[in-house]
C-alpha cells in the first residue's frame, strides 16, 4: 500500500503549493460545476471520472464509464469470495486462485443464486436462485430472467457472442428452465469454464419482465431502452444521466443485500486528469479516477487524501502486426522485445506504479506461467537477431498510439530512442482518442499500443481472447496452428492440472513468438478522501459503489 | 488626360508608394539612404529594434542549433526525466529526459520553416490573385463574375474559424509538415487577396495606369510593372505579421495534437506535452517553451509594425518629425 496522510509542518513552499492547489480546486470546481457541499454530505459520494457512461447496454459498450455503471445496476448469480490484498490490507480483492478442494474449483459465494451444482465432467451447471429478489422495477427474479439474459446474447451476438462461445453453448435451448427458481446450463461439449464465466461483469442478470414490456417489434431485445435505463437486481438504480456531465445513482432500499451505505452516487465527467486532481485536493470530490502516475505520486503527499494501488489485470503492450513485414519474422519481433527499455519505462513513465509485462496474461491470475518470459533489455541480442534475418542495418517503422492516454507518447519516445541504437527508425503516429479503437480493431497499423484486461481470471480465457487466430481481439493477426489447437483442446479440458500444463505451453509459445512488445502491468489505483473505506479490487478494474462507506 | 501628362506622372507614381514620403522623413532618407532611414526609424521607435533582435536571434537559433544546443533534442534520457533547471540542464528536462533548452533552440527550425513557407505560399497565391481580381473588377460581365466568384470563395474561407479550419485541413491531408504548411498557406490566402484587391482598386484608376494602357501595354505588363509594385507595400508589411501569427497557429495545432509529429522539437508541442506536469509541480517543460513562443510572436509583431511604418508615408513623416526633433 502506498499511503501517506501523516500531517507535517508547512513551509513556505508547501504553503504556496497548497494555496495553488486551493485556487486550482476552486477554479476546477467552478469549471466542473461541482459544489464542495456534495462531497461533504455523508450519504453522497462524488466521483470525478474521465467520462460518463456511454450506452448502459452491456452487449455493446465496454467503455470505462459503462463498466463502472453496470457494476452498480446489475448483479450476477455468484461472486468470488474476497480476501485482503497481501500488500495493501485495507483493500479487498477477489480470491480467484484455483481451489481444487472446493466445488467447481473456485472460492465463490452466492449472489442471486442460493446454491449451484457443477458437473465434474463439465456437461452441466445448475443454479438454484434465491427467492424474493426484486429488481429496480419491482419484478421478482426467476429462472426466466437467466434464460432471457443468455438468449439476448445469442440474439444480438455482440460482446455476448464471445461469452456464449466460451461457455460452449450451441443455442439458447442449452439454457434450460427447470422450475421457477432453477436453471441449468448444458454445453454441447465438456466445459471447465462454466462456473468461472458466471462471475464475468457482463453476465449480470436482466429483469426480463421489464425488458419484454418495453420491447417493440423493431426492437425485440429492448436495446433502445437499455441505452439509457437499467433493468436489473443490483444495489443501485439510475436516477439520471446527462452524458458529458454526470450520472446519478440512487441506492435501492429493497436491494436483496440491504441498502448500501452510500445513498447517492454522483459520477461526474471531468475530462482532464489535472482537474480531477485539483477537485480531489480541494475536497470537491471523494474519488478521482484515471490519474496519471505523477499525479498519483503527488497526491500521496496531500493530507486528507489516501492513495491505494494494487496489482491488477490491466496489461499494456504494443501489437506487432504479424502481417506486416518484417514483423512476419519471429526474430524481428523478439528483437523488438529485447530493445524495449522496460525498467526505464516503469521508473520514469509509470513512477513504479506498474510492473514489467512479463507474460501474455495477467500475472495475478491463476496458472500464469512466470517462467515463459525470456526478455530482458539486451540491445546486443536484439542486433544479433536482426542480423540473423538480414536486417543488420535496421528498418523504418511507424508506431501508433492513443492521443487520449498521456502515458503512451513518452513510452513511444523512449522506445524510439532505444530502437535507434539497433538501427530501427521509429516514426510516431498519434491517433485521436475518438478513432483509436477503430484503428486497433482494423488491424491495419504495423505497430499500435494497446491497453486491455481480460476479465476472466483464467489462462484459457486470456489466451483465447488475444492469441486464438479466430478471435476478434487478435489484433496482431497472430496465427499459430499449434496454439489454436491447444486453446481449443484446453477449452474442453476438465482435468485442471493437465489443463494448466497445456496453457503453460501456450504461454511459452506465445512469449517466444512475441506477437506483442510486452510493456507493463499498470496497477489499479484509487485516489480518494481518507474518510472513505471499503475499496475492493475486481478483475474488471471497475468499482462497486456498494463496497464503500464512510469511516465513523 | 493626355499621353505626355501620363508619361510624366508614371515615373513618380510607379516608384513604390512606400518610398514616396515627403519631408522631413524623405529628407532623412535622402541624407543617408535607406539604411540610414531604417536606423532613424529604429532610433525613433526602439521597440522595433527589439523586434528585429528577437527575429534575428530566432534565425540564428534555427541556423546554429546543432552547435548551440548542449544535447540532442530528440534523444530521450529516461534517467534524467523531469529534472528541474540545473547546471547540466539550464531549463530542465521533460518527462522523457530530453533537454528543454536544446529543444527550444531547435524549435525555430520547424516553426520558422512552417510559418515562413506557409506565409510565402499564401502571399504568392493571394497577392497576384487579389491584383487580378482588383484590376478586372467591373471591367466586363464575365470578369465581374470571376471577380465575384473569387471574392465570395474568400468570404467562405474566412467564414470558418481559422484554427478549426486548419485542424480540419490537417485532419484531411494527414499530420505532416507539408500538410501544416498547406493549411497555413490556405487560411492566409484571403488576407493577401483582400489586401491587394483593395490597393489595386484604388491604383488602377490613376493616370499613369491609364497612360500605360493608352500606350498599348498589355494587362499583364500593366499589372506587373505599374500596379503590383505600387500596391505591394501593405502585403509586405503583412508578411511579418503573418509569420508571427503562423508560428502561433503552428504551435496551436501542435498543442491540440494536429501539428508536428512527436518528438519533433516545436514550441506548441512542447507546451502540450509539458502542461500535464504543471499541476504536479514540474512547470518547466511547458513554461519555457511558452515564454519562447510568446517572445517570438511579439518579435514578429514588432517587425510587422516597423514595416508598416516604413511603408506608410504618413507614419514615416511622424517618425521623421520625431527623429528630426530628437
Amino acid at each position: 500500500m502506498n499511503e501517506d496522510t501523516s500531517p507535517r509542518g508547512l513551509g513556505r513552499r508547501e504553503a504556496l503549493l497548497l494555496g495553488g492547489a486551493f485556487a486550482g480546486a476552486t477554479l476546477a470546481s467552478q469549471i466542473a460545476g461541482i459544489r464542495p457541499a456534495h462531497a461533504a454530505a455523508g450519504s453522497t459520494l462524488v466521483i470525478a471520472a474521465a467520462a460518463t457512461p456511454q450506452s448502459l447496454d452491456n452487449e455493446y459498450d465496454a467503455s470505462l464509464g459503462t463498466i463502472d455503471a453496470i457494476g452498480q445496476l446489475y448483479d450476477s448469480l455468484i461472486q468470488f469470495k474476497k480476501k485482503p490484498d497481501p500488500k495493501v490490507p485495507s483493500v479487498l480483492r477477489e480470491d480467484f486462485a484455483d481451489h481444487p478442494e472446493l466445488p467447481g474449483g473456485l472460492a465463490v459465494e452466492g449472489k442471486l443464486a442460493e446454491s449451484w451444482e457443477v458437473d465434474p465432467k463439465g456437461m452441466f451447471l445448475r443454479f438454484h436462485l434465491k427467492k424474493g429478489i426484486i429488481s429496480n422495477w419491482g419484478n421478482e427474479l426467476d429462472a426466466d430472467d437467466v434464460k432471457y439474459t443468455w438468449a439476448r446474447k445469442f440474439a444480438l451476438n455482440a460482446i455476448g457472442g464471445f461469452i456464449v462461445g466460451l461457455m460452449g453453448l450451441p443455442n439458447p435451448d442449452a439454457i434450460v428452465v427447470e422450475d421457477k427458481y432453477t436453471v441449468t446450463f448444458r454445453p454441447s461439449v465438456p466445459n471447465p469454464l462454466m462456473l468461472k464465466l458466471q462471475l464475468n461483469l457482463y453476465n449480470n442478470i436482466f429483469d426480463s419482465k421489464k425488458l419484454k414490456q418495453v420491447a417493440t417489434k423493431d426492437d425485440p431485445w429492448s436495446r433502445k431502452f437499455l441505452e439509457n435505463n437499467s433493468a436489473g437486481y443490483g444495489p443501485y438504480e439510475l436516477a439520471s444521466i446527462t452524458r458529458g456531465q454526470q450520472a446519478v445513482f440512487k441506492a435501492r432500499a429493497n436491494y436483496w443485500g440491504g441498502k448500501p451505505a452510500i445513498d447517492t452516487i454522483i459520477y461526474k465527467e471531468v475530462p482532464t486528469s489535472a482537474t480531477r486532481v485539483s477537485l480531489l485536493q480541494g475536497g470537491a470530490v471523494d474519488i478521482a479516477l484515471g490519474l496519471q502516475p505523477l499525479e498519483i505520486v503527488r497526491l500521496k503527499k496531500v493530507p486528507g487524501v489516501t492513495v491505494e494501488t494494487v496489482p491488477a489485470s490491466s496489461m499494456m503492450w504494443i501489437e506487432l502486426n504479424t502481417k506486416f513485414p518484417p514483423f512476419d519474422k519471429v526474430e524481428v519481433r523478439q528483437a523488438m522485445n529485447y530493445a524495449f527499455p522496460r525498467d526505464q519505462v516503469m521508473k520514469s513513465i509509470f513512477q513504479d506504479i506498474a510492473s514489467p509485462l512479463t507474460g501474455c496474461m495477467p500475472d495475478i491470475y491463476p496458472d500464469f506461467n512466470a517462467k515463459a518470459n525470456p526478455y530482458s533489455y539486451d540491445l546486443d541480442k536484439a542486433k544479433a537477431l536482426l542480423k540473423s534475418v538480414g536486417l543488420e542495418s535496421g528498418f523504418k517503422m511507424e508506431i501508433s498510439y492513443n492521443a487520449g492516454d498521456p502515458s503512451q507518447e513518452p513510452i513511444a519516445i523512449l522506445y524510439q530512442t532505444s530502437l535507434r541504437q539497433i538501427g530501427v527508425e521509429l516514426t510516431l503516429h498519434k491517433i485521436p482518442a475518438g478513432t483509436y479503437y477503430n484503428e486497433v480493431s482494423a488491424r491495419k497499423q504495423p505497430m499500435i499500443m494497446f491497453v486491455d484486461a481480460p476479465w476472466g481470471p483464467d489462462p484459457g480465457y486470456s489466451t483465447r481472447l488475444y492469441f486464438y487466430s479466430k478471435s476478434f481481439v487478435d489484433y496482431s493477426n497472430y496465427a499459430n496452428a499449434e496454439v489454436d489447437k491447444l486453446i481449443e483442446d484446453g477449452s474442453q479440458m476438465t482435468d485442471i492440472p493437465a489443463r494448466n500444463e497445456l496453457f503453460g505451453k501456450v504461454q511459452d509459445i506465445v512469449m517466444k513468438e512475441a506477437p506483442w512488445v510486452f510493456v507493463a502491468f499498470p496497477n489499479f489505483t484509487i485516489t480518494r478522501k481518507a474518510d472513505l473505506q471499503g475499496m475492493t479490487y475486481y478483475s474488471t478494474n471497475a468499482f462497486r459503489f456498494a463496497d464503500f462507506s464512510r469511516k465513523a | 488626360m493626355d499621353q505626355s501628362a501620363a508619361l510624366d506622372a508614371a515615373p513618380v507614381a510607379s516608384a513604390p508608394a512606400s518610398l514616396a514620403g515627403g519631408p522631413p522623413g524623405g529628407a532623412a532618407r535622402a541624407r543617408s539612404g535607406p539604411v540610414g532611414f531604417f536606423l532613424a526609424v529604429l532610433r525613433a521607435r526602439p521597440m522595433f529594434a527589439v523586434g528585429y533582435i528577437i527575429v534575428l536571434l530566432m534565425i540564428f537559433a534555427a541556423l546554429l542549433a546543432p552547435w548551440l544546443a548542449p544535447y540532442n533534442p530528440v534523444t530521450a534520457a529516461p534517467d534524467d526525466y523531469l529534472q528541474p533547471p540545473n547546471a547540466l540542464h539550464w531549463l530542465g528536462t521533460d518527462a522523457t529526459g530530453m533537454d528543454i533548452l536544446s529543444r527550444i533552440l531547435y524549435a525555430p527550425r520547424v516553426d520558422l520553416t512552417i510559418a515562413i513557407l506557409g506565409t510565402l505560399i499564401s502571399s504568392a497565391i493571394g497577392a497576384p490573385l487579389g491584383a487580378i481580381v482588383g484590376y478586372y473588377e467591373g471591367r466586363s460581365a464575365w470578369r465581374r463574375a470571376l471577380s465575384v466568384l473569387v471574392m465570395r470563395a474568400a468570404d467562405v474561407l474566412q467564414a470558418f474559424p481559422v484554427f478549426v479550419f486548419a485542424i480540419a485541413l490537417v485532419a484531411v491531408f494527414g499530420q505532416s509538415l507539408a500538410s501544416i504548411i498547406a493549411a497555413i498557406a490556405f487560411v492566409n490566402i484571403p488576407i493577401y487577396l483582400r489586401l491587394m484587391r483593395s490597393q489595386v482598386l484604388s491604383i488602377r484608376g490613376m493616370r499613369y495606369v491609364e497612360a500605360a494602357f493608352v500606350a498599348g501595354a498589355s494587362d499583364v505588363a500593366i499589372l506587373r510593372r505599374h500596379i503590383i509594385p505600387n500596391a505591394i507595400a501593405p502585403a509586405l508589411a503583412q508578411l511579418s505579421v503573418s509569420v508571427g501569427w503562423s508560428v502561433l497557429l503552428t504551435s496551436g495545432l501542435s498543442f491540440v495534437g494536429a501539428g508536428v509529429v512527436a518528438p519533433t522539437p516545436e514550441w506548441g508541442s512542447m507546451i502540450a506535452t509539458g502542461f500535464q506536469n504543471v499541476t504536479t509541480g514540474q512547470w518547466w517543460p511547458s513554461v519555457f517553451p511558452g515564454i519562447a513562443l510568446g517572445i517570438a510572436v511579439f518579435g514578429f509583431a514588432l517587425v510587422g509594425s516597423s514595416i508598416e511604418v516604413l511603408a506608410d508615408p504618413a507614419q514615416r513623416r511622424l517618425v521623421g518629425v520625431k527623429h528630426a526633433a530628437g
